[in-house]
């Protein structure tokens, strides 16, 4: 029981009537690893959480959590995870002190142990002089913390974060994944979903999730290594002519829609030719790395603020792209 | 049983965090009594055993604010599971027992308490109970504190959208609370209507409460008949909470992106 991985799903499926949310998912997450799913809307990763934290049932394949099967051993499963939600979780109207102590109620804890494990956390994820405001007078960043330490109050050994820092700036989401970092040095399991790319850079491994199904899996370093040299993106005035032209000249441009994305081996050595040769006029270029998204991209054929086509058809034509 | 307390915990917190919350509870009982039960009462003459019709209303007032009170305690859990700490309750390694039963004695509580603040306006209305009288009214009120609080959560269990709440108050319970009695005398009424009676949960309750604010002689159904209706909804209703508490699975309860989210 002690060498299982702290995560273990394999053939996971799940159908909610005709729609298949999850469509045959096998991965296998070490203890004290820190493991992202990254994604777009409708990937799927949501499901797979709930799932996970007991909320759902899988129609089939099985997941494990630290061993336990999470359908039959439902409430040990729930003992040992902790999650936050994408939506708050917490009490608007209550002060931060006082969620922390109800939760710590709920999980059993003695009163004793309800205020040393509150003050604790309170200390630890720098929210001791928010303690007794109530938590709709907090600012957005001091919110996911205290989500964070909701969830952290039973001192759980795997911490799920579903899209916890939805919703925040940067300099908000820099400071809670610091400390979603910390959390990781005390050998604690974290998995956690997201669609910044960014944010799925900080973890050991990386799943990548498209329409139900993890089309990649390794560490960010590997996952990038897939594309060789650099990545060269243009817009330009005509983009389908410009595409046309490319293909004709033998490159390969990935199918995104919005920008024209070419994988090459000396991008700057590229450029030029293109910008004298194109019959098109070419509005700006750059030139990069490659980053997570291109990786996304040139697997998936499409980019990671892209919906899938099943979100987007549930929503207005406009409404896809802020 | 640490789990129990910590729901209830909850609820009362934020029912006290919001006192104003009382003003809407108590306001719609007042009005039924003084202003309707004034206009109507002048002109109906005596009630049955020489009360005016507003001492005759009262049990149904007091009825109707733990009617509205704790069916809709029950019901804020719809809103509860997709935003706030309710959602977290449903990862926590609580029986899903505990949850209902906790959520139904919660409703209870604050319905009891709007309840006996109704209880300072008896002299208003020329009644004045003895300690007798009290002594069965405070159990009767419980009782139906914690029907119509199994009510609410019972429907509650059910509903995954909280544009459910006016259907329900307006299909479920206010036909219901209009069927019972509370404004009428029930011996005299048309047959259908008794008939119906037997079927409204509201109207076992209203009549407890009249009973033993009033008089045994006031009552429609049996003492014992009203006790054990109500205490089988109680159980009944809880009971197929936990059911659907415990299947998890149908209900919506963590739903898919639902947020739109930007870059």
């Amino acid at each position: 029981m002690n060498n299982a991985p702290a995560v273990e799903v394999t053939g996971l499926v799940k159908n909610y009537g005709k729609v298949e949310a999850l469509r045959g998912i096998d991965l296998s997450v070490g203890t004290g690893e820190m493991f992202a799913l990254l994604g777009p809307n409708g990937a799927g990763k949501t499901t797979l959480f709930s799932i996970l934290c007991t909320l759902r049932t899988p129609t089939a394949g099985t997941a494990r959590v630290l061993g336990r099967d999470v359908v039959v051993e439902r409430e040990a499963t729930r003992r040992d995870i902790g999650i936050v939600f994408q939506e708050p979780a917490i009490e608007r109207t209550l002060t931060v002190r006082d969620n922390l102590r109800l939760m710590g109620q709920l999980y059993g804890l003695d009163s004793a142990g309800v205020n040393r494990r509150t003050e604790e956390l309170l200390k630890e994820l720098n929210l001791t002089e928010a303690a007794d405001r109530s938590a709709q007078k907090l600012s957005g960043g001091q919110r996911r913390r205290v989500e964070l330490a909701r969830a952290l109050v039973t001192d759980p050994k795997v911490l799920f974060l579903d899209e916890a820092t939805l919703g925040l700036d940067v300099e908000a989401r820099r400071g809670f994944w610091k400390q979603v970092r910390e959390l990781t040095k005390t050998g604690r399991t974290i998995v956690f979903a997201t669609h910044y790319m960014e944010e799925a850079e900080v973890a050991d491994r990386i799943a990548m999730m498209s329409e139900g199904k993890i089309v990649a899996l390794d560490t960010p370093r590997n996952l990038k290594s897939r594309l060789g040299g650099g990545v060269i993106r243009l817009h330009t005035a005509d983009d389908a002519k410009a595409r046309e032209w490319l293909v004709a000249r033998g490159y390969q441009p990935a199918p995104e829609v919005q920008t024209i994305m070419l994988e090459q081996k000396d991008p700057a050595a590229i450029v030029p030719i293109l910008l004298r040769e194109m019959p098109v006029a070419v509005e700006r270029v750059e030139i990069h790395a490659p980053s997570l998204e291109d990786v996304f991209v040139k697997i998936t054929g499409r980019g990671l603020a892209d919906e899938t086509p099943k979100a987007a058809a549930t929503r207005a034509p406009w409404g896809g792209r802020p | 049983m640490k789990g129990i307390r910590a729901i209830i915990a909850l609820d009362m917190k934020r029912f006290f965090q919001e006192p104003m919350r009382l003003i809407p509870g108590l306001m719609q009982p007042l009005l039924y009594l003084f202003v309707l039960g004034s206009g109507l009462g002048s002109s109906m003459g005596k009630m049955p055993a020489g009360n005016d019709y507003r001492g005759f209303i009262f049990p149904g007032v007091i009825t109707m604010s733990l009617l509205f009170t704790s069916t809709f305690a029950g019901i804020s859990i719809v809103f509860d599971r997709q935003i706030g700490f309710f959602k977290a309750v449903l990862v926590a390694p609580v029986s899903r027992s505990a949850i209902a039963f906790g959520k139904v004695v919660a409703g209870a509580l604050q319905a009891l308490l709007q309840g006996m603040i109704l209880l300072f306006v008896l002299p208003l209305v020329n009644l004045h109970p003895d300690l007798e009288n009290v002594a069965l009214l405070i159990p009767a009120m419980i009782l139906a504190s914690l029907t119509f609080s199994a009510m609410g959560v019972a429907l509650a269990s059910r509903f995954t959208s909280t544009n459910v709440f006016p259907i329900v108050i307006n299909t479920v319970v206010l036909p219901m609370f209009f069927m019972s009695g509370a404004m009428y005398p029930l011996q005299p009424a048309p047959g259908w209507m008794q008939k119906l009676a037997h079927l409204d949960p509201v109207a076992y309750a209203v009549d407890l409460i009249r009973g033993a604010l009033l008089g045994r002689e006031h009552m429609f159904f049996s003492p014992w008949l009203a006790i054990t209706v109500l205490s089988a909804v109680v159980v009944v209703l809880t009971w197929s909470a936990v059911r659907v508490f415990s299947r998890g699975e149908e209900v919506d309860l963590t739903g898919a992106s639902k947020f739109p989210w930007r870059r």
